[in-house]
């Protein structure tokens, strides 16, 4: 555990963030974003290659396995610009993925599969369903066989590599062999597919079992998925903000701009409010992770993944309702973060069960 | 292989430029700063050479404390260290008074190959490369869309309005570069968090051994004298069909006038 690190960017976070948001403007804006939604895995190779080269995905890996060695403060960062331009990267899965390996993988798990990820020439998802009323018995492994399905995976159909957690172990799971059965699946948001995957039989071998426990693989990547989406939604809650003020500013009604307007200009202003407060709770849980201070983290994950999730909801909603009718229409963006923001809000668990798991920890 | 890349900071390309009324130069303080987007090609050649030879890349900058995080994100590439000459006297110089003090600290350093962007976003001259050349009386291989370095041989395409020349010559040799010549990479991340800890070597005029009247704004040849801002676009003519028929003409005297008919 090391210390909690200050509120603020520093020289190097600054130009990571430039950098990344300069990328993502000229490669991935949104006629890309649309063009790779309707293909069947989601994001684009070349894409994938060169954000590698920009050690995007060697961020927390640590160097001596080909990583850059850095926290997860870093990547917080890259997720927040990510969420603004609802980049088409299965970036979210790979960090799940990576921290995975990280706390439970054994050494030669790691030595195999981490200098891949890094170099950007694997992919790696975490096959936990999504929590709620219609989650699905978890996969059963018997005599090294693995039996059963994962629905709502994560970029699922983008991996090479899948962790499955079953009751008794979890595992590494190759999606290419015999019995494995990859089904994208249909979901709100076209920009962060989801995969259903289906294991018959599937020959486990004894190298494949992670060295933590299921529960454990779960909530690390529980945690880490919902601390990056927290940030992502922070990204994508200002893309929608910056956007319906833009509009305010110059669409007219009854000869004035309509941020003129008490309705709309008081609602922008609430809105940036909440967007400061939902960034700084984001920042913090990133940071908690960082320290790796497991009693932060109790209490700024929960925080973060129920505040974010839901100022990016209202945000994106807010923005449709300023917009009028033209945030309607299927052209116009507005429709594309809302889906984003509706459907990331409830990957890892609904705000009210961040809310009522952080009551329980903190004892309330 | 040494190579030395000349990088500029200038205003945010994309931003509104503010000039001082009382010097009549750029208000450097007005807006938002950074490394000239051409010196971004020039970089992409140098790292180029850096993967293909292990060629060592160094970066000079002329400008004030202040322009040391252009200095950063030019080293963000993976460059190998930088030169910064910093001294108040050198404020207000013009491109040959800038050629002199980029000559002066090339002379104190070995290198094979200077690569410039063949101009900054904000002065745009294209002035300084042949005139640091001419001064270190090297070869000028000047608006290279292509380049080539073979041993100490280097080729490069000259671009000009008909097609470009190929021009060769030996090193050492001073090289700018136009847009075309690559597709500059993004800073990876271990290169930004490299950058604050690679060597900076800070030099004054005096150091360099150069006399503070030779350069800045006192000894400049090209003197600015007025400037104005760019006149507000005119508002167009406006002809209202009131449906009595006489917007047809109206329409059609303007185009006369206008000589378009």
């Amino acid at each position: 555990m090391t210390e909690i690190q200050s509120l603020t960017l520093t020289e190097e976070q600054q130009a990571l963030r430039d950098i990344a948001r300069t990328f993502l403007a000229d490669r991935l804006g949104p006629d890309v974003v649309r063009e790779l939604m309707a293909g069947e895995v989601g994001f684009d190779p070349a894409h994938w290659a060169e954000v590698a080269g920009m050690g995007w995905q060697a961020m927390v890996v640590p160097e001596e396995h080909g990583g850059a060695g850095y926290g997860w403060t870093e990547l917080a960062v890259l997720f927040e610009e990510a969420g603004r331009a609802i980049a088409p990267l299965p970036l979210l899965s790979t960090a799940m993925g990576t921290a995975v390996l990280l706390s439970s993988g054994t050494d030669a798990q790691r030595a195999e599969h981490l200098p891949a990820i890094a170099a950007g020439e694997r992919r790696v998802a975490v096959a936990v369903d999504v929590p709620g009323a219609d989650a699905q018995p978890a996969p059963t492994l018997r005599d090294g066989r693995l039996d059963g399905r994962v629905r709502h995976v994560v970029e699922g159909a983008a991996a090479d590599l899948v962790v499955v957690a079953t009751p008794d172990a979890a595992v590494l799971v190759d999606p290419a062999a015999d019995g494995v059965e990859v089904t994208a699946m249909e979901v709100l948001d076209l920009t962060r597919p989801q995969a259903e995957l289906s294991f018959d039989a599937v020959v486990v071998d004894d190298d494949a079992h992670l060295a933590g426990s299921p529960a454990e693989v779960v909530d690390r990547a529980r945690t880490v998925g919902a601390t990056l989406v927290a940030n992502e939604q922070v990204g994508t809650a200002a893309a929608v903000h910056e956007m319906a003020v833009e509009y305010a500013r110059t669409r007219t009604q009854f000869g004035r701009a309509i941020g003129s307007f008490q309705a709309i200009k008081h609602l922008l202003a609430d809105d940036l409010v909440a967007l400061e407060a939902a960034r700084s709770v984001a920042w913090h849980a990133a940071r908690a992770l960082a320290a790796d201070d497991a009693d932060e983290i109790a209490v700024a994950t929960p925080m973060a993944a129920s505040l974010c999730n839901e100022v990016a909801a209202k945000l994106a909603a807010d923005t449709i309702q300023v917009h009028g009718g033209i945030g309607f229409t299927w052209e116009h963006d507005a429709h594309l973060y809302f889906k984003r923001a509706s459907s990331s809000r409830l990957l890892f668990g609904t705000p009210k069960a961040w809310r009522a798991r952080l009551a329980d920890t903190l004892g309330l | 292989m040494k190579v030395i890349v000349p990088v500029k900071r200038v205003p945010d390309t994309a931003g509104d430029k503010v000039i001082d009324a009382d010097t009549k130069t750029m208000d450097r303080d007005a807006g938002e700063t950074v490394l000239c987007p051409v010196n971004e090609f020039a970089i992409e050649e140098a790292v180029k050479l850096k993967e293909a030879t292990g060629a060592e890349v160094t970066v000079l900058l002329i400008g004030p404390d202040g322009a040391q995080s252009t200095i950063r994100k030019a080293l963000s590439y993976g460059l190998d260290g930088a030169i910064q000459v910093t001294d108040d006297a050198i404020s207000g110089s013009d491109a040959l008074g800038t050629a002199r003090v980029i000559a002066a600290a090339l002379a104190d350093v070995e290198f094979d190959v200077v690569i410039f962007g063949n101009q900054s976003t904000d002065a745009r001259t294209s002035l300084v490369p042949a005139a640091v050349a001419e001064l270190l009386d090297l070869p000028s291989l000047t608006y290279a869309r292509f380049m080539e370095i073979d041993g100490d041989a280097i080729t490069v395409h000259r671009e000009h309005e008909e097609g470009w020349d190929v021009v060769e010559s030996t090193l050492p040799a001073v090289v700018s570069v136009v847009e075309a010549i690559n597709e500059p990479r993004y800073p990876n991340f271990k290169g930004i968090m490299a950058a604050k800890s690679k060597p900076l070597d800070v030099k004054s005029l005096a150091d360099l051994g150069v006399d503070a009247a030779a350069v800045g704004a006192g000894d400049a040849a090209a003197t600015m004298y007025a400037f104005e801002p760019r006149p507000p676009k005119a508002a167009g003519t406006i002809v209202t069909d009131d449906g009595s028929g006489s917007a047809a003409d109206d329409l059609a005297d303007w185009m006369e006038e206008q000589k378009f008919i």
